[in-house]
């Protein structure tokens, strides 16, 4: 690129030590610290919740997943209370049926995976020495997104019209049930797992952009290493399962029959979708909690992790590996066994990564002079549960042992030893060690243990015998049974031992709730443990790091005992806010060299408002009100755009800045060197990935029926499909075109490209609408999925031409020039990823049904 | 070198490129494993619905792909261990912030994951190896 010298950054760095040693004056010190001040202080009063701070959003997403873990945790004690004794009549079988569903659905959608992100959100900032996320209103849209739909769907209980067809909603069972059950499941957590999408993509820009100088990739701390490993599996597990989520509501809604055998469709696709998100979703549950113990246990043992390349190995080896198990939930389908055996390898294989973790921490913790704590007595609890989880689960990955206890007692209690031991204890750990850094407090020693003891054994004795009852024969998800069975006495067991599990998490939600106000002030570094987050600022500062630290050890504050006082007398970068603007440091990918100085948003309504549009685009659907869904949409993308418009890619005041330490850097990138254009690159991985399932499904059926496509069936018009891809690809390259125009200073042929481009976009809209017409899509699954293919493409089409008069708009206001272009990369990204899938589409369309 | 006044803008450019090349390369090996999986679990489907007949062609081919992917894993694993230089550094942890250490580390991590993804693709060769029918 020719202008590189102008947005490259000027001056010296690394800093030598002579010049960190230099003290800053104590009038720029008052100075700086007061802009610094004034430039992230928080809403007050009412304006309270229009808070985008990290910090904010964080509690409150992680306190919103905990108490939809407790709702989800009171239904499992209902549940138990009914099957006590045989014969139980306390709850009907519906009523049941709705629980259990809810239990599982509740504490997968609305607990782990929030819970991670929430955690993530709230500390990821401090591992980093960073200020905030790099952006922040979308983390604020994803967690009122999260509280909308989690309201929704649990709210569904007290209209005792919740869903009934268990977590994993098979076909038939699920597409024939009456009510609106269905319907708030897949659209209430499809909504929900847009939410997850956005916070994997902040996540994982996070990690990789927004680093403290110095902090290369071989001295991130591990949690960095699994919050890009689990952002990554996010993108590659959750698609598949709004793919299948956008088939199975057609066939809801519109009886289309993508899962009905009768008129070509098949269950089994729901089951592979389904899995193909919901196996990795374990892994994406275990690996962040897992991480919270990797940053345990180092402080626990005072020294470094032992094996940190292991630990590494571990966590990007199961990611990958974790993609290669699905079909174990599948094993009593039918599959051929050879097939099957695949899936047993590699559920085998995975092992091997994920021991290897465990081994590090145990050779840690070998090594070192273990000081013990509170943490790590429930870091001990997680090790020695999920171990027990993970030996059924080697049992399970075995097809034919499988066969034997398939849906029984046997995975209740493997399922829930892996995701006690892998999630609740770690995140539970997680709190006590963080609970001083988050609220600048302590929690309770003695009611740690208590709770800690009473969780333990009410685990144990609720979960062990459960082994048993499956292996006896009892299936899961009955709402009762008769006394003859013998399960009776195993099922008291379980149930008296849950309670106790009830009364441990009383003790820990009330040591996390009690007043603290009269204690005295916690120590800064409470557990003298090594990484970042411990320079935190008691009493608590909103700013997040006073200056961002150049760090040059994985374990910077037990290395250079100066670092903290140097971050708080604003000796390092950034430590002042001339403009008075929130601004934090981007840096590159991999040797965190500083690049840019990336302006953050503030405060806001405009997010709440949107998350609330959005909310109403999915849950009207759900009645079968479409006039106000479409709307509540429409209101949605203008939020939308005007919170794009006015707070995003601004031009600057100045083109560089003044870094700190002599350092001075741009203030305005575009393209790849822009955190949002890996924001889009990174979504964009994501919706192509849920393209590639849809197309997956076609093939699937191609393989499954031997009717697919149906003698004699009609097919769409190719010469129209044709036409479609060609005016797509032709709306590509003007859109291409115009950013290489808009680059060399020849603003009016941009703008002529960007206002031709969007009707070339339209009319391919139209002709491959048209092409589709004489099919009809309840008649048999190929007329449906052509449809299905139609829709997905003219949907993201349209967002194409908002983009493109975005951009229009950008380049007539003078928002958008030939130096300031952030927008029209990320347009561009975005339409080399549309012109693949309408070419893509079109091959399907066009081509498909010639060859098959 | 003769532009020896600007050394800046291409030494930056090649670094970045070294860097680039080493962050694909730890992923490689398991993107060998995920090519060797899929490719596995897709001929299997295929030939079991459409043309069992075949299925004894199709596992000798799967027995091919599994030497071909093997080789590929080993060739990523030298290349990483040569990246990683533990004969010559001894250094087994690559704790420090320099690109020496960072440069090795992506090497170490690269080699660690050759050896996962090569026990991976073994694995997943043992039900072609065991199993004579679809059943």
């Amino acid at each position: 690129m020719s202008d590189t010298d102008q947005t490259a950054p000027i001056g010296p760095y690394p800093p030598t030590e002579a010049m960190l040693a230099e003290p800053v004056p104590s009038e720029e010190q008052a100075r700086t610290k007061a802009e610094l001040k004034a430039a992230w202080a928080p809403p007050r009063g009412w304006r309270y919740f229009t808070a985008v701070n990290n910090s904010e959003v964080g509690l409150w997403y992680a306190l919103t997943a905990f108490g939809f873990m407790l709702l989800a945790g009171v239904l499992a004690l209902v549940m138990r209370l009914q099957l006590a004794v045989p014969d139980n009549d306390l709850i009907s079988a519906d009523r049941f049926n709705q629980f259990f569903t809810m239990h599982g659905s509740a504490m997968m959608f609305l607990f782990a995976v929030p819970m991670f992100e929430a955690i993530a959100i709230l500390i990821l900032p401090a591992f980093l020495g960073g200020r905030d996320m790099p952006f922040p209103r979308l983390s604020a849209f994803g967690f009122w997104c999260f509280v909308i739909g989690g309201v929704f769907v649990m709210g569904s209980l007290l209209f005792d019209s919740a869903p009934t067809a268990g977590w994993f909603m098979y076909p038939p069972l699920a597409t024939h049930d009456e009510g609106p059950g269905s319907d708030i499941w897949l659209l209430g957590l499809s909504f929900i797992e847009i939410a997850s999408i956005a916070a994997a993509v902040e996540l994982i820009v996070g990690a990789l952009k927004c680093r403290p100088p110095g902090m290369r990739v071989n001295i991130m701390p591990l949690y960095v290493w699994y919050v890009l490993v689990v952002g990554g599996m996010i993108l590659f597990a959750f698609p598949p399962l709004i793919a299948g989520d956008f088939l199975f509501e057609l066939e809801r809604s519109f009886d289309w029959p993508f899962f009905d055998p009768t008129r070509g469709g098949d269950p089994m696709l729901w089951q592979h979708l389904f899995w193909i998100f919901g196996h990795p979703e374990v892994y994406i549950v275990f690996l962040p909690s897992i991480a919270i113990a990797a940053m345990v246990v180092p402080t626990v043992a005072r020294r470094p992790i032992v094996g940190y390349s292991w630990i590494v190995l571990s966590a990007v080896g199961t990611g990958f590996l974790s993609f290669g198990l699905w079909v174990h939930h599948m094993f009593t389908t039918g599959l051929p066994n050879l097939s099957l055996g695949f899936f047993s390898a590699a559920s085998e294989a995975v092992v091997i990564p994920t021991g290897i973790q465990l081994f590090a921490f145990a050779a840690t913790l070998i090594a070192g002079r273990v000081k013990t704590s509170l943490p790590m007595l429930w870091i001990a609890g997680a090790l020695a549960i999920f171990t027990a989880g993970g030996l059924t689960g080697v049992m399970l990955a075995i097809a034919p042992f499988n066969w034997q206890v398939h849906d029984t007692y046997f995975i209740v209690a493997h399922l829930h030893y892996t995701l006690f031991g892998g999630m609740v204890f770690p995140v539970i750990a997680g709190v006590y060690y963080f609970y001083p850094f988050i609220r600048k407090k302590m929690l309770s020693e003695r009611l740690g243990r208590w709770a800690f003891w009473l969780i333990f054994t009410g685990f144990n004795v609720t979960f062990l015998p459960m082994h048993l009852t499956g292996l006896l024969g009892m299936p899961r998800r009955v709402f009762t049974y008769s006394a003859e069975m013998g399960w009776g006495w195993l099922n008291m067991i379980s149930t008296l031992g849950v309670f106790v599990i009830a009364a441990g998490f009383i003790v820990f939600v009330w040591d996390l709730l009690r007043p603290k106000g009269n204690q005295t002030q916690v120590p800064r570094n409470p557990w003298d443990a090594g990484t970042l987050e411990w320079s935190h600022d008691v009493p608590e500062e909103y700013w997040g790091a006073r200056s961002i630290p150049h760090i040059t050890s994985r374990y910077p504050l037990w290395d250079d005992d100066q670092l903290v006082t140097r971050m708080d007398a604003g000796r390092y970068y950034l430590p002042d806010s001339p403009h008075g603007h929130r601004e934090t440091l981007v840096s590159s990918m991999i040797d965190a060299s500083p690049e840019l100085v990336q302006r953050v948003t503030g405060p806001t309504w405009i997010t709440l408002l949107a998350a609330g549009f959005t909310g109403g685009a999915f849950i009207f659907p759900t009645f079968h009100m479409y006039p106000p869904a479409i709307v509540s949409g429409a209101f949605a993308v203008v939020c939308i755009l005007w919170w794009l418009w006015t707070s995003t890619a601004r031009l600057p005041e100045d083109e560089m800045r003044d870094a700190g330490l002599g350092l001075r850097l741009p203030t305005y990138a575009s393209g790849p060197k822009a955190v949002g254009w890996w924001a889009v690159w990174i979504t964009m991985l994501g919706d192509a990935t849920a393209f590639a399932s849809v197309v997956f499904g076609f093939f699937f059926y191609w393989t499954a029926k031997s009717d697919f496509p149906p003698e004699g069936a009609l097919h769409a018009t190719p010469a129209l499909v044709g036409l479609a891809v060609a005016a797509l690809v032709t709306s590509w390259a003007l859109t291409l075109g115009a950013r290489h125009w808009n680059r060399a200073g020849r603003v009016g042929v941009a703008r002529a490209a960007l206002a031709a481009a969007p009707m070339l976009t339209a009319g391919g809209c139209g002709a491959l609408i048209l092409s589709v017409q004489q099919l009809e899509p309840t008649s048999h699954v190929y007329p449906a999925i052509l449809w299905a293919l139609m829709i997905w493409v003219v949907a993201h089409a349209l967002v194409g031409i908002i983009m493109q008069l975005y951009c229009l708009a950008g380049s007539l206001t003078g928002k958008l020039t030939p130096r300031f272009d952030a927008d029209l990369w990320n347009s561009t990204l975005f339409w080399h990823f549309l012109c693949l899938t309408a070419l893509v589409c079109g091959a399907i369309m066009g081509l498909a049904p010639k060859v098959l | 070198m003769t532009c020896k006044h600007l050394p800046r803008p291409d030494e930056e450019h090649r670094e970045f490129r070294e860097e680039a090349d080493s962050l694909w390369r730890i992923t490689l090996s398991p993107v060998t494993w995920v090519a060797h999986f899929l490719l596995s679990y897709i001929v299997v489907a295929v030939v079991c619905a459409k043309a069992p007949a075949l299925l004894g062609t199709a596992r000798i081919g799967l027995l091919v792909a599994t030497l071909l992917a093997l080789a590929v894993i080993v060739w990523l694993g030298l290349r990483a261990w040569r990246q990683w230089d533990w004969n010559n550094t001894g250094d087994y942890t690559n704790p420090v912030g320099e690109a020496e250490d960072r440069h090795q580390f992506l090497g170490h991590a690269a080699v660690l994951l050759a050896l996962i993804s090569a026990i991976g693709v073994i694995y997943g060769t043992l039900p072609v190896l065991m199993l004579e029918s679809c059943r």
